[in-house]
């Protein structure tokens, strides 16, 4: 037990890299493997269609990183992303102007993030359970609100997904900022360092003059936020809402990044790099077994078997002594 | 002394060697040699962060020594489970319950006695009872661990790893936060243990403890064992310079003026049957004593003065400023810093740094929003030097810290925030000697700037060394109050015991 608790926690000066040497080591020898294995993988192209992909887990994986590390869990965030989408695409299609979709929908989130964070925090019931609940709640709404078919929202929004800036895709610049507020809020604010003081010990937190309700609602409506932004983005990214868009499956990718990332489900401890090495990975997986071609039950299994090796990976650092 | 020690080694049980160790680069051990002996209690002493806790956890298998060897009846355990079975139990210093079992599962965990796949609770429960019994105490095997006090867990602990057997028994701190009575206990089950043919490593801050009850001691300084021999060669001071380098001098200051002003009182305090109807006036400048088994009377009084829980009834009022109770904001504006004794639930966040969780409390009085480390670090060095907070590394996570520097840390967190009033619960529980001495001064400095101190302590030498008035509680309710310089440390120790009214 001391041997791990003497690892698992290093001088706060490691290089983040360092940190993460195992996960960075198997994320170079799948994309090393994919250059050799497939023809397709390093075209331009390609890349730039795996970061498309991957800006959207980004965004939701750093917010849920900030959440996690305060001990908190937003199950509901995939949910929300579907809600939002939903909502923004038939405000688009009714002819709304952009601004204001935008506005409705990520405050509609904001609001989502809310009520979460006020049944964790008021009633004491387990943010798993809480927002796993939500999560069945929201999927339910988002398709009422398409009422179950595909909303196009035709050429709105294509700046956003399609558009590229000095050869990147917006949206990549879009998730970068949004890693790299996340990265210097958990660093270098009271907010950020109040997230690791209450997931590590809440009572202590509290009895230390930290706002702990105030903080988890904030955590929470963060959250929402986020979810909210990548709802749009995924939105911009597919010109459509559909029944399935988001939900369930984009929460466990994003979940799995950021506990990938090292980021603990206890609290107390996580790292945006680690979360964007997490995401990177499920990503390049993702694509090179398409492009492999491989069968969607190989696919389950394989991303199953990255999952566990990452996990373990990111372990065998901390474990040293 | 060479010569006992070299002859009595053949028959040594627990044999290390040459042993260091070191965490990330620097050494917390460094070529230490020892043997114990069945039927002789072996103290380790030394100051915090000498290495102690380090040398129990080689000695049970759960760090392997970096090189060195390490032998028990001839073998070499590789892991705690080897060690266990060659007969070695320890009681390490961060207790390790299971805090959400009951007593007797974690009495008997790893040990549950079945019949075929069956748990059987009965003789669990029997078992259990029995094991505590054979101690002495009274301990409810159905309570949840993580309801019984800091003392009551120790013991349970004790008990467990006594039950368990075995030929060498560790114990690392075991009467840091226990009460007199509590320490007695723990002390006759030793001399008990020791007869019986068992080696015991004992590990204590308290010389007088030490010098009762061992039959040979090795101090550590920096990792480096600079004296070891048998209890009767050596004295406190000797003791003291061994492992300090130097001689420590403690001694109450002078008070001239009778504190006045009133700062803490304490009005008609109700909880349960731990606090009934409790009253207590501390004035600005004064450091007030509440003496009593440690445990329930204060840390509850810790829990209703921090306003982490609302009192059934009474009141709390800081210079005449009634508190609203059960509110954590409203007792820190109110200028009441409370120091609780089980710093590892209630105290420090153990993932972050040591300069984090020493201003904690203080950058969230002061509403900073911006988190800057160097700022921080300039900030801490003075807390770090006041407190004498070592460590081997700069800024290490604070769980990383030896016992005795994680309560400098608790301390300094609150201590340097400016208080009006403070709450002290066990404020030295596991630091050493020359910390001790320190703490006591910076205490005394506190009251002279006019702070209202109540001290809320299990140890009659720190009440006697520290306040102005104790008030001896029993059973929540306050059953003597002396002035100190009145009375006697017996006096104070046979009232706190026979609850004799004089
Ligand atoms: N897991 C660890 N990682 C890094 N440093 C450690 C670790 N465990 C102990 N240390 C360091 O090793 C030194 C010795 O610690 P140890 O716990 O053995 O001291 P100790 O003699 O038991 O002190 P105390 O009386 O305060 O309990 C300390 O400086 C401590 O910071
Ligand atoms: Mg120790």
């Amino acid at each position: 037990m001391t041997t791990e608790t003497a690892a698992r926690t290093l001088p706060r000066v490691t290089p983040r890299s360092f940190q993460h040497a195992g996960l960075l080591v198997v994320l170079v020898l799948i994309v090393a493997y994919a250059g050799v294995a497939t023809d397709s993988f390093l075209s331009s192209n390609n890349l730039i269609n795996v970061l498309r992909q991957v800006s959207v887990v980004a965004v939701i994986a750093a917010g849920l990183t900030l959440l996690m590390t305060a001990g908190g869990m937003d199950f509901s965030m995939g949910g929300n992303v579907a809600v939002t989408t939903a909502v923004a695409a038939q405000l688009l299609a009714h002819g709304r102007p952009a601004w204001l979709t935008l506005l409705v929908s990520i405050a509609l989130a904001i609001v989502i993030g809310l009520v979460n964070g006020a049944v964790v925090t008021f009633t004491g019931v387990a943010p798993f359970v809480a927002t796993l609940a939500t999560a069945t709640l929201l999927d339910g709404v988002a398709l009422l609100v398409i009422d179950g078919m595909s909303v196009s929202i035709g050429e709105h929004l294509s700046t956003l997904g399609n558009g590229r800036t000095l050869g990147l895709p917006n949206l990549v610049f879009v998730a970068v900022l949004v890693l790299g507020l996340t990265a210097l809020v958990m660093r270098y604010t009271t907010f950020g360092r109040d997230a690791f003081a209450i997931g590590g010990n809440e009572d202590v937190a509290r009895l230390s003059g930290i706002n702990v309700v105030r903080d988890k609602l904030l955590l929470y409506g963060l959250a929402g936020a986020l979810a909210g932004l990548a709802g749009i983005m995924l939105l911009s990214r597919l010109a459509a809402s559909s029944p399935g868009t988001g939900g369930l499956q984009l929460q466990l990718t994003a979940v799995a990044a950021v506990v990938i990332g090292g980021t603990s489900l206890a609290g107390g401890r996580g790292t945006v790099g680690g979360t964007v090495l997490g995401v990177l990975l499920l990503g390049v997986v993702a694509n090179v077994l398409n492009l492999l071609q491989i069968s969607s039950y190989y696919q389950q299994i394989s991303v199953g078997a990255v999952l566990l090796i990452a996990a373990i990976a990111n372990l065998v650092r901390r474990r040293r002594h | 002394m060479e010569r006992t020690a070299g002859m009595r080694a053949e028959e040594a049980v627990l044999r290390v060697r040459d042993v260091t160790k070191s965490f990330g680069g620097a050494a917390a051990l460094k070529g230490v040699s020892a043997d114990f002996l069945p039927g002789e209690v072996h103290a380790l002493m030394g100051m915090n962060g000498a290495g102690k806790s380090t040398l129990v956890q080689i000695l049970s298998g759960v760090l392997s020594p970096d090189s060195g060897h390490l032998e028990i009846g001839g073998h070499t355990p590789r892991n705690p489970r080897q060690a266990r079975r060659l007969g070695v139990s320890v009681v390490p210093q961060r207790r390790e319950l299971v805090m959400t079992l009951t007593v007797a599962e974690n009495i008997m965990l790893g040990d549950l006695p079945t019949s075929g796949p069956v748990v059987r609770w009965r003789s669990i429960r029997q078992t259990a009872r029995d094991a505590l019994h054979a101690l002495g105490l009274e301990i409810d095997v159905d309570a949840v661990a993580g309801d019984l006090t800091v003392a009551e867990q120790t013991m349970v602990e004790v008990a467990r790893e006594v039950r368990r057997g075995g030929r060498v028994l560790i114990l690392d701190e075991p009467t840091a936060c226990l009460g007199p009575e509590a320490a007695t206990q723990i002390r006759e089950l030793v001399t008990r243990l020791r007869d019986s043919g068992v080696a015991v490593v004992f590990i204590s801050h308290h010389i007088s403890e030490v010098l009762g009850l061992a039959d040979r001691i090795t101090v550590l300084r920096d990792g480096r064992v600079t004296w070891s021999g048998l209890a009767k060669e050596t004295d406190e001071r000797g003791l003291v310079r061994d492992m300090v380098g130097r001689d420590v001098v403690s001694r109450r200051p002078a008070r001239t003026a009778e504190p006045s002003e009133v700062g803490l009182s304490i009005r008609r305090l109700c909880q349960g049957r731990f606090i009934e109807d409790f009253d207590i006036e501390v004035r600005r400048g004064e450091i007030v004593a509440v003496l009593g088994p440690a445990g329930d009377a204060q840390s509850r009084l810790f829990d209703l003065l921090s306003g982490r829980r609302r009192p059934e009834s009474g009141t709390v009022s800081i210079a005449g400023r009634a508190i609203r109770s059960g509110s954590i904001d409203r007792s820190l504006a109110g200028g009441l810093r409370c120091v609780t004794g089980d710093r590892r639930r209630l105290g420090l966040i153990p993932g972050l740094t040591v300069d984090e969780n020493l201003l904690l409390a203080q950058d969230r009085l002061d509403r900073r929003k911006l988190h800057r480390w160097g700022r921080l670090a300039e900030r801490a060095a003075p807390l770090r030097d006041d407190y004498r907070v070592v460590s081997l590394v700069r800024n290490p996570p604070v769980e990383q810290l030896s016992g005795g520097n994680q309560q400098k840390v608790l301390l300094a967190k609150w201590l340097g925030t400016g208080p009006a009033a403070v709450l002290l619960e066990d404020p030295t529980n596991g630091v050493d000697v020359a910390a001790m001495a320190e703490i006591h001064t910076l205490v005394d400095a506190l009251a002279a700037e006019g702070v209202a101190v109540l001290l809320a302590s299990s140890s009659a030498e720190e009440v006697m060394r520290l306040a102005d008035r104790v008030v001896v509680v029993r059973d929540g309710r306050r059953v003597a109050e002396h002035r100190v310089d009145d009375i006697t440390r017996d006096e104070l120790i046979a009232t706190t015991l026979g609850g004799a009214l004089r």
